[in-house]
């Protein structure tokens, strides 16, 4: 056996008898938690009341993203070099996915560089919101951890796009926009002429077109729930693996058992979902504005 | 006999069966497409190992409307759950 097959084994047979050990020691009895509701981890408590404009956790993710997502750039476009350091490798690979394969590779060229800007800010604000979900902030303001007499809010995960509003609001900004562009490319007939593919008989142009403008309606929905589903999804799992099962069970051997696997889904959530969300909003935006704004129809 | 049964039942309960049972085949659908996805994507990368990269971005696009299935079911099973 190589060195490093021992030592993964070693550590296979370590946890199998840290398992065992717990399990002894706490039993594997249930005591159901009637305490613990899961569901407040999502529940926006107002900080700050103003009507409908309340300052709240996922308000304050939406700054946090915002503010990230300017000041990245803003940092690396004016600290340019000619031999670049590994941010801005980082930033001009990024630029690459999002101007080439993500606007070029969907849109005429001339709008493609109208709407980059607005394609790229979409994709970087969506990839900050993921991503700084994925890392523990003091947010949780319903359970307080006293240090040194000070109420602090406990540490913890949330992500503004693991609530429907913001995905739906980015959706439907992303929606009136195509919608508007498109008629200003083609004309007002001729852009829901478009909808209608060419060579269709007449007989059936009236119900293509109903089934079109239902499918035009149907993006909101998929578009925002498809990132909201996501990460909301990824943010449960995490929730119930590191520990919300073990504690809403009262078995505290459960947690052993399911730590390992919140820890993959962790690098999963991290490493694939958060970019992949944001690349896939960002590509089917471009995609709809192509399309509507394509010189022949689709 | 079958009506007594069901009135013991709790709700709760019911309502958990249907979670389990909806999120469960959304995950059979999605698997199905997410397996059939990779698959057809090797098959393509070795027949043309030049289309490599822009096979892989179409990849990830099809990858992740076919994961968005699961979670679609996920959550409308949790909406019925909660709600």
């Amino acid at each position: 056996m190589s060195p490093r097959r021992k030592i993964l084994f070693a550590i296979l047979g370590l946890y199998v008898v840290a398992l065992i050990t717990v399990i002894g020691i706490f039993g594997w009895a249930r005591l159901d938690n009637e305490e613990f509701a899961p569901q407040n981890e999502f529940k926006l408590d107002p900080w700050i009341e103003l009507g409908p404009f309340d300052i709240n956790k996922a308000v304050l993710y939406l700054f946090i993203a915002a503010l990230l997502t300017t000041g990245s750039m803003i940092y690396v476009a004016n600290r340019m070099q000619a031999k670049p350091n590994r941010i801005q490798t980082a930033v001009e690979a990024a630029y690459d996915l999002t101007y080439n394969t993500i606007t070029r590779g969907n849109m005429e060229p001339e709008m493609a560089a109208r709407w980059f800007p607005f394609v790229a800010t979409l994709f970087f604000f969506i990839w900050f919101s993921n991503i700084i979900g994925y890392f523990p902030l003091p947010v949780n303001t319903a359970e307080k951890v006293s240090v040194f007499g000070l109420h602090l809010p406990a540490f913890s995960l949330y992500a503004a796009t693991a609530n429907l509003s913001v995905p739906l609001v980015l959706t439907l900004m992303v929606w009136v926009t195509y919608q508007v562009e498109g008629i200003r490319a083609k004309g007002f007939l001729g852009y829901f002429r478009g909808w209608i593919p060419s060579g269709t008989p007449s007989k059936m142009r009236p119900v293509i077109f109903v089934i079109e403008v239902i499918s035009q309606f149907v993006r909101i929905i998929s578009l925002s729930v498809r990132l909201f589903a996501n990460i909301l999804a990824g943010h449960l799992l995490l929730l119930f693996m590191a520990g919300g099962l073990a504690v809403l069970l009262g078995l505290a051997a459960l947690g052993f058992l399911t730590l390992p696997l919140a820890i993959v889904f962790f690098i999963f959530e991290v490493g694939l979902v958060a970019t992949l969300q944001a690349f896939i909003f960002a590509t089917l935006t471009s995609i709809y504005f192509g399309e509507a704004t394509a010189p022949h129809g689709h | 006999m079958t009506t007594t049964l069901i009135a013991q039942v709790s709700d709760d309960g019911l309502k958990a069966i249907a979670l389990g049972i909806g999120a469960g085949l959304g995950s059979i659908g999605a698997g199905i497409g997410v397996g059939f996805i990779f698959g057809k994507v090797i098959e393509s990368v070795t027949r043309q190992p030049e289309m490599r990269e822009e096979i892989t971005s179409i990849q990830w696009l099809g990858f992740a409307l076919t994961e968005a299935v699961a979670f679609y079911t996920f959550i409308f099973g949790l909406i019925a759950f909660f709600l």
